[in-house]
């Protein structure tokens, strides 16, 4: 690394996570000179128990909050401007989003109309700026977080917004609450993280703080992932699966989207598929292409995927070959753990085969919808590796 | 129509007076343990005369508090309002209130976790946690109160045997 290199690099979340760092919840609120939370979240997805934890430890602290738990699986601008006048008439102070994914976006978009007094949603866009401090935002993640709930963006129906005072103020991690409720879950959410940390990490060459986050973050998926799809109910690696996962976001903060990035989303928004789900299947593809096209960044990823001895004992030239070469065995990995179900196809993931020509619609507006477009080609037909080793 | 639905946070009985009968059974036997134990006075006598400590519970106690009046140390309580603290104690919320007071993890463990916030002259902090260490191996069992200390210290028989008597006997008493 060049030490006289130019960067920046902001991450204004404080992680408190491990076992009952919910219970912290009410100290760190009054740290941040809140009293009076609204909590958001979508009980269909988080479970009626996780809302009851998330309560219950405010026990003994003499506080009262409010609780949403119907939120949709998209940002509804009519329910954000309904929560907005609730928010505002009963005067709370600060927002607890319960869970992942469309849930802080919508706790996001809510921050942004409370604090900037914002009357109409559907006038946000991605050109409104966000220049000042919003209200204290606080994220609990549950299992099927994606990683972009720490990240400096909001999604509202197609536009992404962006600046670093969206991002939470505040990450809670704890136990109970991020156990995947079955393999499918804990798979995707470990490689939405795996994928957008390693995107991070191959750019992030000249950016010291951005590596720390992306390094911290393979290294806990490529020791905690295998063993957490193996049995999802395990507390001590789903943890570290959703610390990684909020890791990634933060990683992932300020950087250009990368086309792993850009094709879980687009699957996302679509067809509500998880974007782990896609990252996954597309992973192989993209980093084969990237070996042929830049190595450079990939030589990076041999360190945080193996260890200091195998990176050093590495000659420099074989690092990128070698890194895709772990990738390649670690995804095979995954996908053999035994009995262990999880979308290897775009047909298993419940993708249409005619919503795939929506699908290259929207890819075809980005600057690099050709590429992208041949990775999902590529994706489209692709057989499982169980039928493959039959 | 109301959406949202308002949740006032319960209480927690049982480890809030598990937490307070700990907190005042702990802080009449600091008071003996200082009249008993060499250490104990040793680490008082090296704190100013009118030294004042208080541990206890975010956000609304329970509270101990601990202070030394004309050369003697005294539990003052368990009301640390209006008063000078020289030292303050507090565990972030009741949960690790009981998870360290029930030994299940050691003070130790829960600084380096971030479980307790220390206001006050770090050298002071220190030595009342030294001094708590202390007493809890005087009044604890030695199977439980490795769980809570460090380091179990090598005494010999005699001064933990005659200790403990000490100690309890006037914690009891309230001398």
């Amino acid at each position: 690394m060049n030490s006289d290199s130019c960067f920046t690099f902001t991450c204004p979340v404080k992680t408190n996570s491990g076992n009952i760092a919910l219970e912290n919840l009410p100290v760190e609120l009054s740290g941040l000179n809140a009293g009076k939370p609204l909590v958001v979240t979508n009980i269909a997805k988080v479970g009626r128990k996780a809302v009851r934890t998330l309560t219950g430890a405010f026990g003994d602290s003499g506080m009262s909050l409010g609780v949403f738990d119907s939120l949709g699986d998209k940002v509804d601008p009519a329910l954000i401007e309904q929560l907005r006048t609730t928010f505002i008439e009963e005067e709370y102070d600060s927002i607890i989003a319960l869970g992942g994914g469309t849930i802080v976006d919508s706790a996001k978009i809510l921050n942004l109309t409370v604090s900037l007094k914002i009357t109409d949603v559907r006038n946000l866009s991605a050109q409104t700026p966000v220049n000042r401090n919003l209200l204290p935002l606080v994220v609990v993640p549950t299992a099927d977080a994606t990683g972009l709930e720490t990240a400096q963006f909001a999604r509202l129906n197609g536009a992404v917004l962006s600046s670093e005072y969206l991002a939470p103020v505040l990450v809670v991690i704890d136990p109970r609450l991020t156990r995947g409720k079955d393999v499918k879950t804990i798979y995707a959410t470990g490689l939405a993280a795996l994928g957008r940390a390693l995107e991070s990490h191959i750019i992030a060459k000249e950016n010291p703080f951005r590596q720390a986050y992306s390094f911290a973050a393979i290294r806990f998926i490529r020791d905690n992932l295998p063993a957490a799809v193996r049995n999802p109910d395990d507390k001590k690696t789903t943890l570290a699966v959703i610390n990684a996962a909020v890791m990634s976001g933060c990683a992932f903060s300020g950087t250009e989207a990368r086309p792993l990035h850009k094709l879980g989303q687009v699957f996302q928004e679509m067809l509500k598929i998880h974007p782990g789900i896609i990252m996954g299947m597309c992973l192989p593809h993209i980093l084969d292409d990237y070996l042929h096209h830049d190595g450079n960044g990939l030589a990076s990823l041999l360190h945080p995927l193996t260890g200091d001895e195998e990176f050093a004992q590495t000659p420099e030239v074989q690092r990128a070959g070698a890194a895709v070469s772990v990738l390649h065995r670690f995804m095979a990995d995954l996908h053999s753990a035994p009995g262990k179900d999880v979308p290897q196809t775009l047909r298993e993931a419940g993708v249409p085969p005619y919503a795939i020509e929506d699908i290259f619609e929207v890819l075809d507006v980005d600057p690099n919808g050709v590429y992208l477009r041949s990775v999902v080609e590529r994706i489209r037909d692709k057989t499982p590796m169980a039928e493959k080793k039959g | 129509m109301e959406i949202v639905e308002v949740v006032r946070a319960g209480g927690k009985p049982f480890k809030r007076a598990y937490v307070s009968i700990f907190l005042w059974f702990t802080g009449r036997a600091i008071q003996a343990a200082a009249k008993v134990d060499e250490q104990v006075r040793r680490e008082f006598n090296s704190l100013p005369d009118d030294f004042t400590f208080s541990l206890g519970v975010l956000p609304d106690g329970p509270w101990m508090v601990i202070g030394r009046e004309k050369g003697q140390v005294k539990y003052l309580g368990g009301d640390p309002e209006g008063r000078h603290l020289h030292v303050r104690l507090a565990m972030k919320n009741i949960e690790t209130a009981f998870l360290i007071l029930s030994f299940r993890e050691s003070t130790a463990l829960a600084t380096a976790r971030n479980r307790l916030i220390t206001e006050g002259e770090v050298p002071q902090a220190l030595a009342m946690i030294r001094v708590m260490d202390i007493v809890e191996v005087y009044l604890l069992p030695k199977m439980i109160a490795r769980l809570a200390v460090k380091r179990y210290p090598s005494w010999t028989p005699g001064r933990k045997f005659f200790g403990r008597i000490g100690i309890y006997s006037r914690a009891m008493l309230g001398i």
